[in-house]
């Protein structure tokens, strides 16, 4: 008995002792609607400005795919006071690191700086906020360099279609603009006009779509002053108004096959809709797709990868503030087919649908995900990514420390309900996923 | 009063209002300037040494409840020849279990401490929570130094390093990579070879038991632990678990010396499959951290294609649009040669012009000096990272490693930002001229031959092609396979739709156009005349007639003079009231295949004879004639004659090319239509 009450103590301890090392934040509005996140650390002479505009592939319209990711590369081309060319330069020249990058929900710009060029990051991020540059020389330039970017990363690279979900999304989606991939359709992009750009703009990078995160080593006073002074008289946009699109439930699988010429081994996919990021069975999903592929002891692994059935299994789950994506698959090995594999992925999804996973496996989930809580909190640019995308797309700030107690408080009888309600049969894409012959 | 009240109040807020303003003047037009640098602190790690030879550095960091720990056996590099595979191997199997906890049961108990445990074959790395440390501590040294290597795993491990090798068969990646390092290298070099289907099933498991045996040993070894741990306690611990690691002998190895090419050559290798060509231009350096030149060529290769600033991506991405990015890279290494490499994946069609712009960057990065302003901003560059990386724990240790492992100076971080500083714009263009080469680079392209060998052909370089594997392999096949249905004869109907229809065309009687150009200073301008049986062309400078050529059933002569009876023979199938009349009649002409043409693919009609051969280009999507090329081989020496046609233009119903593009001696001459006439203005007289 005293065994027990002296465990149970020290496991408070424990979880004590993981909440002392809180991220701290403040959070306020600037009169034109920028909402502003400042998380100081002075413990290193570095610091980050970040801007995450509330845009992303899921507001283009039809016929007008890869806007947002196009502006991504745009928003680099100069502003009225920064000429064409000079954004990276001028970040390298004072010793920084930046970049970008765009999703179905949001488009994310940061700079990292010795923490002397604070000033320097604001300046840049305000000017990209209040007067780009906009025009056709920009337009033609970057259009080329999004084709080479698609060849790359997507026509030459083996698996491109499944990392990017360009032969993923149109299957899963019919609807909702998820169908369309980030990276968008290169007809749509060569169609485009300026004025389309134009507007484009005029509609999404206002400071009240967005939100500024300061994190690292500065002094909050003055930091706030210079927030004021280089965004304070940005003017405010037009209300977003966020698009609402249902999908109606997939009833009956959908079998589709799909073809890449960069491969050798072919994959069998799964693929499911599933709920938004802000409710708890998304988290619960995340839990789902760790019990299956997480570790050389994991359920999907030791079954396939061990058994020599299978060279690779994965899992994604793509949390998305209006639908997600959970994707399982494997890749074959030796005679097995991809049939096989299908078949080997249904007899483990049926078991978490029908058995509760054994308390052990569950104390295993709880230190893993402690473990990626942990983790995902280096360093401050992580730090600011983590902040703004919770205060983005989930709306909710503080789920930098909170988002471990949604994990904490996920029970096994969560993770069999959820199996069985997301990862129904009847209601997911069977994709073959082969080798396509050059002639 | 009141009053006055009022407007002093309305003064007041006014001057508040003022004073806010003032506060809120910025001048954004102005780059804010840096503040003052900040101070850095170059922490040092705590280090100790156990008698069996392993080296330990600790960084506390108690910011976060975790720790990280490499293991590194710094044995230098191991070739494995006909049994390439086995380091793969027996890296994968390190790991699994040891010779008292099962397999299962030890990768089940690390996944449960929420930990991640890699071992390779010769280093180790995890990363758990700090609560979770001793005990993976104490796991790794079990698996380092008792591993479970099983007949059983062993056979997984290989069968899956063979699916694996066969898995990037149709990667451009993936094969760029291997053939780089094996045609810079060499395959008899530990960094050259690669494992095939055919060595990795010459690997046994009492090939991996020896391989452990020799090369796992504590000799070499450096152990670094970062985090949330204290010096005292990782000390107690690491004896305890790691003191009876025995030591051993380390086989010694002498790498192969690696030489450039006498002469800058291409290297190809076919992939049909390919979207982008892989190039890559290497030379090899030998270049420790250690050398002087160190710095120069840090900032040398930062200014050249170190990154989004650099001259490879202003040039090629940014103002050519060739590709998604272009960048260089200058490597170091103490026991061997390391490379200088400028690479880029580009599309197919500007693979040639790719080349020559990474050449022609290279020649001018070495026979001019960079700005002044270049090297301050490389420097920024260099700095700032320098300062970053300290936000992470672990620089620290991997400065403490690199000090030891590297043979620097003690003070080699300390004095760093000082030897950045010093480097000078003629340091730079030293080291470019000693460590990037223009003469004796191999440039390396994985690519897709149909699209882009012919230009690179007419590039001066030589071209050896590889196969897959790195194998001398022969001049791949350069024509596509023409699809179903399509003959000659549909290929000249389409032909002949296109420029005005195929029975309109078929009926006319005779053909006149003009064209004019502007060459070596005075007006070309010359007269064809067709009918169905005969032919006159009329050349003229500057008004006078130059050269003129009729043929009819009787012969070709060119200046009244006749030309062979063998050569005038296979040159008569051309009359017709178009060339392309003449094709159709002729048996020996003949459909062979699809070629690019400026990009777009292109229908060939091709006539091979004793003297005279001619291939016809037809654009697959227009259906338009693009391109004529007429090789001509007479004792023992060939001429080549081509010509491009575009920008069709109609006249009396019928289109005729606009532009026709070809050479005149080393020029490239442009003629445009001046005049064309069907049915009227030619008569017998033009064919005397």
């Amino acid at each position: 008995m005293r065994k027990i009450i002296y465990l149970s103590s020290l496991a408070l301890f424990l979880s004590v002792s993981l909440f002392a090392q809180k991220v701290e934040f403040e959070e306020y509005d600037l009169s034109n609607g920028l909402h502003v996140i400042l998380h100081k650390d002075n413990s290193a002479p570095i610091i980050s400005t970040s801007v995450m505009y509330h845009v992303g592939a899921k507001d283009e319209v039809d016929g007008r795919t890869g806007f947002a990711h196009f502006f991504e590369h745009l928003l680099f081309e100069g502003t009225k006071n920064i000429p064409k060319g000079e954004f990276f330069k001028i970040v390298s020249a004072n010793g920084g690191a930046n970049n970008a990058n765009t999703t179905q929900d949001r488009t994310f710009y940061y700079e990292t700086f010795p923490s002397n060029n604070l000033e320097l990051g604001l300046w840049l991020e305000s000017e990209r906020m209040l007067h780009p540059v906009i025009n056709q020389v920009g337009v033609d330039t970057q259009n080329e360099v999004i084709k080479e970017e698609k060849r790359a990363r997507i026509d030459n690279a083996p698996y491109g279609k499944i990392s990017y979900r360009t032969g993923i999304n149109q299957h899963i989606f019919k609807n909702h603009p998820y169908k369309n991939s980030v990276i968008g359709s290169m007809e749509d992009l060569d169609a485009a006009k300026l004025q389309e750009f134009l507007d484009f703009h005029k509609k999404f990078y206002a400071p009240n779509n967005a939100v500024l995160v300061v994190a690292g080593d500065f002094e909050t006073e003055a930091t706030k002053k210079m927030i004021e002074n280089y965004f304070g008289d940005i003017p405010k946009g037009e209300k977003v108004e966020r698009i609402n699109i249902k999908e109606a439930p997939i009833t009956e699988s959908i079998k589709v096959t799909e073809y890449d010429s960069n491969i050798q081994i072919p994959v069998k996919l799964f693929i499911y809709r599933t709920p938004s990021n802000k409710d708890k069975d998304s988290y619960t999903l995340d839990m789902v797709s760790s019990i299956l592929t997480s570790g050389k002891s994991a359920r999907l692994y030791k079954k396939l990868v061990e058994e020599k059935k299978a060279l690779q299994v994965l899992a994604f789950n793509d949390s998305q503030e209006d639908y997600g994506t959970y994707i399982m698959g494997a890749l074959p090995m030796g005679a097995t087919t991809l049939d096989e594999l299908g078949v080997e992925m249904d007899a483990e999804i049926t078991k978490l649908q029908n058995e509760l996973i054994s308390e052990k496996e569950f104390q295993k989930l709880q230190n893993q995900f402690e473990n990626n809580f942990v983790n995902s909190n280096s360093g401050v640019q992580n730090i600011a990514n983590t902040l703004a995308a919770n205060y983005t797309l989930k709306g909710n700030t503080n789920l930098i420390n909170d988002e471990i107690t949604i994990y904490r408080s996920i029970t096994r009888e969560d993770i069999k309900r959820v199996a069985n309600e997301f990862l129904n049969k009847n209601s997911r894409v069977e994709m073959d996923y082969l080798k396509k012959e050059i002639e | 009063m009141k009053n006055n009240m009022r407007t002093k109040i309305t003064t007041l807020i006014a001057l508040f209002l003022i004073s806010l303003g003032v506060n809120a003047q910025i001048d954004r037009s102005q780059q804010p300037k840096a503040g003052p640098a900040p101070t850095i602190n170059l922490g040092k790690p705590q280090t100790f040494e156990l008698k069996n030879g392993l080296k330990v550095m600790v960084v506390e960091n108690h910011k976060l409840p975790k720790v990280s720990a490499t293991l590194i056996l710094d044995n230098g590099p191991i070739f494995e020849g006909e049994k390439a595979g086995l380091t793969s191997i027996a890296g994968e199997m390190m790991g699994n279990g040891t010779k008292t906890i099962s397999k299962d049961a030890f990768n089940e108990e690390i996944d449960f401490l929420g930990a991640n445990l890699n071992i390779g074959s010769q280093s180790a790395n995890f990363n758990t929570l700090s609560k979770f440390f001793p005990r993976i501590l104490q796991l790794t040294a079990d698996a380092v130094q008792n591993p479970l290597l099983t007949q059983e795993e062993f056979e997984k491990e290989q069968a899956k390093l063979i699916e694996g090798i066969k898995s990037g068969e149709n990667s451009v990646a993936a094969i760029a990579a291997k053939a780089q390092n094996a045609l810079v290298y060499g395959k008899n070099h530990p960094y050259g070879e690669f494992e095939t289907e055919t060595t990795a099933k010459n690997v046994t498991l009492a090939d991996v038991q020896n391989f452990y045996a020799t090369y796992f040993k504590p000799n070499n070894a450096y152990l670094v632990i970062v985090g949330d741990v204290t010096f005292k306690d990782v000390k107690a611990q690491v004896t305890k678990h790691f003191n009876n690691w025995k030591k051993g002998t380390i086989p010694v190895y002498e790498i192969p010396k690696v030489t450039d090419v006498a002469k800058t050559e291409i290297n190809f290798i076919d992939m049909p499959n390919a979207v982008q060509s892989d190039i890559a231009v290497i030379n090899t350096v030998d270049l420790k951290m250690s050398n002087p030149d160190y710095f120069a060529t840090l900032l040398a290769n930062k200014i050249f294609g170190g990154g989004g600033e650099g001259r490879l991506f202003l040039n090629l991405r940014e103002d050519k649009g060739y590709t998604y990015g272009a960048y260089s890279r200058i490597g170091n290494d103490e026991r061997t040669s390391a490379t200088f490499k400028s690479a880029a994946s580009v599309r197919n069609m500007v693979t040639d012009s790719s080349v020559v712009e990474f050449m022609k960057e290279i020649k001018t990065f070495r026979d001019t000096k960079v700005t002044d302003e270049e090297l301050k901003n490389a420097k920024a560059a260099y700095i700032g990272s320098f300062v970053m990386a300290l936000e992470n724990p672990a620089t620290v240790a991997s400065y403490a490693l690199n000090i030891v492992t590297k043979k620097l100076p003690e003070n080699f971080y300390e004095t760093y930002l000082q030897k950045i500083n010093a480097v000078t714009v003629d340091d730079v263009q030293r080291v470019a001229q000693k460590y990037f080469s223009t003469d004796n680079a191999r440039i390396v392209i994985v690519g897709k031959a149909l699209d882009a060998l012919p230009n690179l052909e007419k590039l001066p370089y030589a071209i050896n092609y590889f196969d897959k594997e790195s194998n001398a392999a022969s001049k791949p096949e350069m024509s596509k396979p023409l699809p179903n249905g399509v003959t000659k004869l549909t290929v000249l109907d389409n032909f002949f739709n296109a420029i005005g229809g195929a029975a309109k065309v078929k009926a006319l009687k005779s053909t006149l156009v003009t064209y004019e150009a502007n060459a070596m200073g005075s007006v070309i301008s010359t007269t064809e005349k067709r009918t169905s049986t005969k032919y006159a062309n009329e050349t003229s400078m500057g008004g006078n007639v130059v050269a003129k050529i009729v043929m009819t059933k009787d012969g070709v002569f060119m200046n009244k003079q006749p030309l062979p009876a063998p050569m005038a023979g296979e040159m008569s199938y051309t009359i017709g009231t178009f060339l392309e009349m003449g094709l159709l009649n002729n048996e020996s002409s003949k459909l062979t295949g699809i070629e690019i043409v400026d990009g777009k693919d292109a229908y060939v009609i091709s006539t091979k004879g004793e003297i005279v051969s001619s291939s016809v280009y037809f654009d697959v999507a227009t259906g338009l004639k693009v391109k004529e090329l007429q090789v001509i081989t007479m004792q023992g020496q060939t001429q080549n004659q081509e010509a491009t046609f575009s920008n069709y233009q109609e006249f009396n119903g019928i289109k005729f090319p606009g532009t026709k593009t070809g050479s005149l001696g080393p020029q490239k001459v442009e003629f445009k239509l001046i005049g064309a006439k069907v049915n009227e203005g030619v008569s017998e007289a033009d064919f005397i």
